[in-house]
């Protein structure tokens, strides 16, 4: 019998050194608005128009925010303007 | 998506994307490489660039209820921190009978090339490691595209498990470091793309000659490649299991390429009428550098008869006519060519007086095409159409095709490197965003 040892060519990652949790949910979306991020790339806009169109007939008082940045990753500003204005944020990635 | 869903995330609200079906594990993989393992997404069955718009709406309305109860309830904690052991132990009849185990459960866990590795035993990880000055916990870089912790000793063991020797190792670091900083675009995105976007490592310098990298016919297998391809290797196992590049999770590639078996090759400075690469981008003659490419493709446009200058550059720059531009607002200049010139091209031109940046002005000004074919990839209403396009809104089909325009946007995204044996076969590949390059020397 032969015994082999090697080692482990796997690195550990940065991003799982310091993982963070989502975050809470709010418990309806009454009222809530609703971002659409859209990276630009074809359908991911009929996608999400049509998401946030069923969010508004299923929920009362909601307002959905369109936003792209033509491109992915989405520029900084247009990422942190959701974010600011928004309770929910919803993206489509149609790669 | 995933990672802007995680940077909105970050700043306190919700954020849900909306995922293909194939990259169900690419948002896991992504998930886990920005810091958001438990990052919450909803899938539906097909990707939505080609998909027919009624279908693009359909397949939405079909996950709506998952989607609302991904964004107003809270998502169960997926993530378990997987605790890799250090070292594995295969037990076998013998010796090779516990290599072959070995071979088996890396291939499984899809750790290698799914060619033959050799171990990675601790003895020979510490000889590898013996050829860098650097202690093995040294971190060199987060390598991209998963930002896995480059120590010195995870880039041993992936390069003993290529066959590298210790003296290769300066390289095989400073390769790993090379790529971390090429930026977000070309060393991540389109590592991750759904195009064979692969790296190509190119070496200058002293180094080169004394571990025997070839610069003649350098690409391809067989045994005067034998460093060329060990060294490629040995990088692509880097970027595989400190990189996290794993195929279907962080490699999304709709056909793939064989360019994805990482060469590396060295420029044939002896035979070229230039200064090298890498003195071209501020290193000196006694430097060894090695630089990383991006390529999209490859190509061979041979010449079988022009020996001027003139003759030369024409059937290079008709040769390497083809493809797109960019019709978008960013990366609008990064479509590149990187050429490998052989000795029988560069010798002549350099011979009548050409600079290297003469050559290159040559070949970008005898290179145009039709405005027309390099936009058909794109719908002209595309939502990533710069503005600056707008006038070509008015245009017919036609009138686009009719309109002849430079293929790239200047001279400086064309790269010369000469590589080759005797003959004028030029090898080109659309490439881009800019090489990096970096020292050899500090990691010896």
């Amino acid at each position: 019998m032969d015994l082999l040892s090697v080692l482990n060519p796997v690195a550990q990652q940065r991003g799982m050194m310091n993982i963070i949790k989502p975050n809470q949910r709010p418990s309806t979306l009454e009222g809530a608005t609703v971002g659409l991020v859209w990276s630009g790339t074809h359908g991911g806009d009929l996608a999400l128009n049509r998401a946030g169109e069923m969010i508004q007939e299923r929920f009362s008082n909601v307002s959905v925010n369109f936003y792209t940045g033509g491109n992915y990753p989405s520029p900084p500003h247009i990422v942190k303007q959701a974010a600011e204005e928004c309770d929910v944020v919803i993206g489509a990635t149609a790669d | 998506m995933c990672h802007d869903m995680i940077e909105i995330e970050k700043m306190g609200k919700p954020a849900v994307p909306i995922v293909s079906g194939r990259f169900t594990d690419d948002a896991k993989a992504s998930s886990k490489a920005f810091g958001m393992p438990d990052l919450q997404f909803v899938v539906v069955p097909r990707i939505y660039r080609n998909l027919a718009d009624d279908l693009c709406v359909s397949q939405t309305e079909e996950v709506i209820d998952d989607l609302i109860q991904t964004l107003t309830s809270e998502g169960k904690d997926v993530s378990v921190i997987e605790q890799q052991e250090s070292v594995i132990r295969f037990e076998g009849e013998d010796r090779y009978d516990a290599v072959l185990k070995m071979n088996k459960e890396f291939t499984l866990k899809d750790w290698s090339d799914a060619l033959p590795i050799y171990p990675p035993t601790e003895e020979k990880v510490r000889e590898l490691i013996s050829g860098t000055s650097l202690p093995a916990d040294h971190v060199v870089c987060d390598m991209p595209p998963g930002f896995g912790l480059a120590t010195v000793e995870k880039i041993a063991i992936n390069a003993a498990m290529a066959g590298a020797k210790a003296e290769h190792m300066p390289i095989i670091i400073a390769a790993v470091k090379c790529l971390s900083e090429m930026g977000s675009h070309g060393g991540k995105s389109l590592l991750m793309s759904t195009s064979p976007h692969a790296p190509i490592l190119m070496v200058n310098g002293p180094i080169a000659k004394e571990v025997g990298l070839n610069p003649g016919s350098a690409l391809g297998p067989g045994r005067d490649n034998e460093i060329n391809i060990t060294i490629g290797r040995a990088f692509y196992l880097c970027l595989k299991n400190i990189g996290m590049w794993y195929p279907n999770k962080m490699d999304m590639d709709t056909i793939g390429t064989t360019r994805k078996f990482i060469h590396c090759v060295a420029e044939n400075e002896e035979m070229s009428p230039w200064p090298s690469y890498s003195e071209d981008r501020g290193f000196s003659k006694t430097d060894s550098t090695v630089s990383i490419f991006i390529t999209d493709g490859e190509l061979d446009v041979q010449d079988q008869g022009n020996t001027s200058a003139d003759g030369l550059l024409k059937t290079l720059a008709y040769g390497i006519t083809f493809g797109n531009t960019t019709l978008g607002a960013s990366h609008a200049e990064g479509h590149q060519r990187l050429i490998f010139m052989p000795p029988d091209v560069a010798g002549p031109v350099g011979g009548e007086g050409f600079s290297k940046q003469d050559a290159k002005d040559f070949i970008h000004s005898h290179a145009n095409t039709s405005l027309g074919k390099m936009i058909q990839y794109m719908p002209i209403n595309d939502a990533r159409v710069d503005e600056r396009w707008n006038w070509l809104k008015d245009k017919t089909e036609e009138e686009r095709l009719a309109i002849e325009v430079p293929l790239l946007h200047s001279s400086s995204n064309i790269d010369i490197v000469v590589v080759g044996a005797d003959r004028a076969k030029t090898l080109v590949f659309p490439s881009g965003p800019t090489a990096a390059t970096v020292g050899i020397d500090q990691y010896k």
